[in-house]
């Protein structure tokens, strides 16, 4: 298996390559420096989001594919909690941008907002307006 | 999106379920989604914002295109194209944010031309206003002095020895009266005069009744009393000579001294 694997998963990320060579022994640090980063995604994630809409659901997810990584580490599924720790860390990485592109969308909606109160009161107020 | 999030987490679990599966008779459809989605994070103008995620993102879909080609198990395909899909929603997030904070940037400057149009209105219509009462002034045939421009009303403006105003004198107290409250920063000093006929005394109660009169019709029209003071000045201060009709006429006035914020100050520094 170590032999006929590593060849097949070239393609694939390294780290993805190292959890199939060590599949059959014990959990390697790499996987579980894995699943640590997904941790800390998660965290910066509920961070980032606090009590904001945008990114609850992802991050709900993270932590649900964190808690199934932590178990398949503990399983010593060497190669599942490494998947589930990768994507535990996107989805987590995933919830932290929709937060943070929902807030600056809701600035920009602000800013625009206000551009349209000022131009309509500098129409109410003056008559030559030249405003576009 | 939450249906592709459920995708995700459903694959997850018939991950952890199927580790051993085989190579697919069937299209699947995280695969199928990694190749709709991940070249439209490609083609962003903003990728640039997401480089890592993009490239991660094709990594993955190229990973899982060959795992498809040389028949790699399926939960290996899943797995790259989850994670490629992930990678092109991150992309796709920070690609939408780059573009609401330039969104931010633009309005911040379109919300300061904005303004400072404004403003240039304001101070052009202020400076229209002012400009009126000066055209307003000049038809009134004023004189400028050391004091600010002097209005002279001759004494047609009132019968003989009262101090009620003629019908006659309501179109200029109007235009007056219409140019003062255009312009609340200019302040009004009304001064009555008479001629030397009479006693003293009659004649500086006279002065005062006419200018008091003035102010009161200013300030039936409108103007606020803070703008306009009343004083009388008697028989003391002729502009002509008393010896004649012609000159004590023009000597029975009332005559209205203009003032703004400048001349104010200019006048109590020189003194």
């Amino acid at each position: 298996m170590n032999i006929t694997l590593p060849r097949l998963l070239a393609p694939l990320a390294t780290v993805v390559g190292l959890a199939a060579l060590t599949a059959c022994g014990g959990v390697s640090d790499m996987t579980r420096q894995q699943v640590a980063r997904s941790e800390t995604a998660v965290k910066q994630a509920q961070a980032a989001i606090g009590n904001s809409e945008a990114g609850a659901v992802e991050l709900q997810q993270a932590k649900d594919l964190y808690a199934q990584a932590e178990q398949e580490l503990k399983n010593k599924n060497e190669t599942r909690a490494q998947r589930l720790a990768v994507q535990a860390e996107l989805q987590a990485q995933l919830a932290t941008a929709k937060a943070q592109n929902a807030a600056a969308r809701k600035a920009a909606d602000e800013v625009l907002a206000s551009i349209q109160t000022l131009r309509q009161e500098a129409e109410r107020s003056g008559s030559n307006s030249t405003l576009r | 999106m939450k249906a592709m999030s459920k995708t995700i987490i459903g694959a997850a679990v018939a991950l952890a379920l199927s580790a051993c599966s085989t190579t697919p008779k069937q299209p699947i459809s995280e695969l199928q989604t990694a190749r709709a989605i991940v070249p439209q994070v490609e083609a962003s103008p903003r990728a640039g914002v997401a480089a890592v995620n993009v490239s991660d993102a094709r990594k993955s879909l190229d990973a899982a295109n060959q795992l498809m080609e040389k028949g790699g198990k399926v939960d290996d395909i899943r797995y790259q194209a989850q994670v490629a899909n992930l990678n092109a929603q991150i992309a796709n997030e920070k690609i939408l944010e780059a573009g609401a904070k330039e969104e931010i940037a633009k309005g911040q400057a379109e919300r300061q031309q904005v303004l400072l149009e404004a403003r240039n209105r304001e101070a052009e219509a202020a400076r229209q206003h002012a400009a009126s009462l000066e055209q307003e002034l000049a038809d009134l045939k004023t004189r400028k002095t050391d004091r600010g421009l002097v209005l002279t009303l001759g004494d047609v403006l009132f019968d003989t020895g009262k101090s009620t105003l003629k019908p006659g004198s309501y179109a200029t107290l109007d235009r007056l009266a219409n140019a003062l409250k255009e312009d609340p920063g200019r302040q009004v000093q009304i001064e009555g005069h008479t001629d030397s006929t009479g006693s003293a005394e009659f004649n500086q109660q006279l002065s005062e009744e006419r200018a008091r009169s003035v102010q009161a019709a200013l300030m039936q029209r409108g103007v606020s009393g803070a703008q306009i003071s009343a004083t009388g000045k008697g028989e003391d201060f002729p502009v002509a000579s008393n010896d004649n009709a012609a000159g004590r006429q023009q000597n029975r006035r009332v005559e209205l001294i203009f003032t703004d914020e400048q001349t104010r100050q200019r006048v109590a520094t020189d003194q």
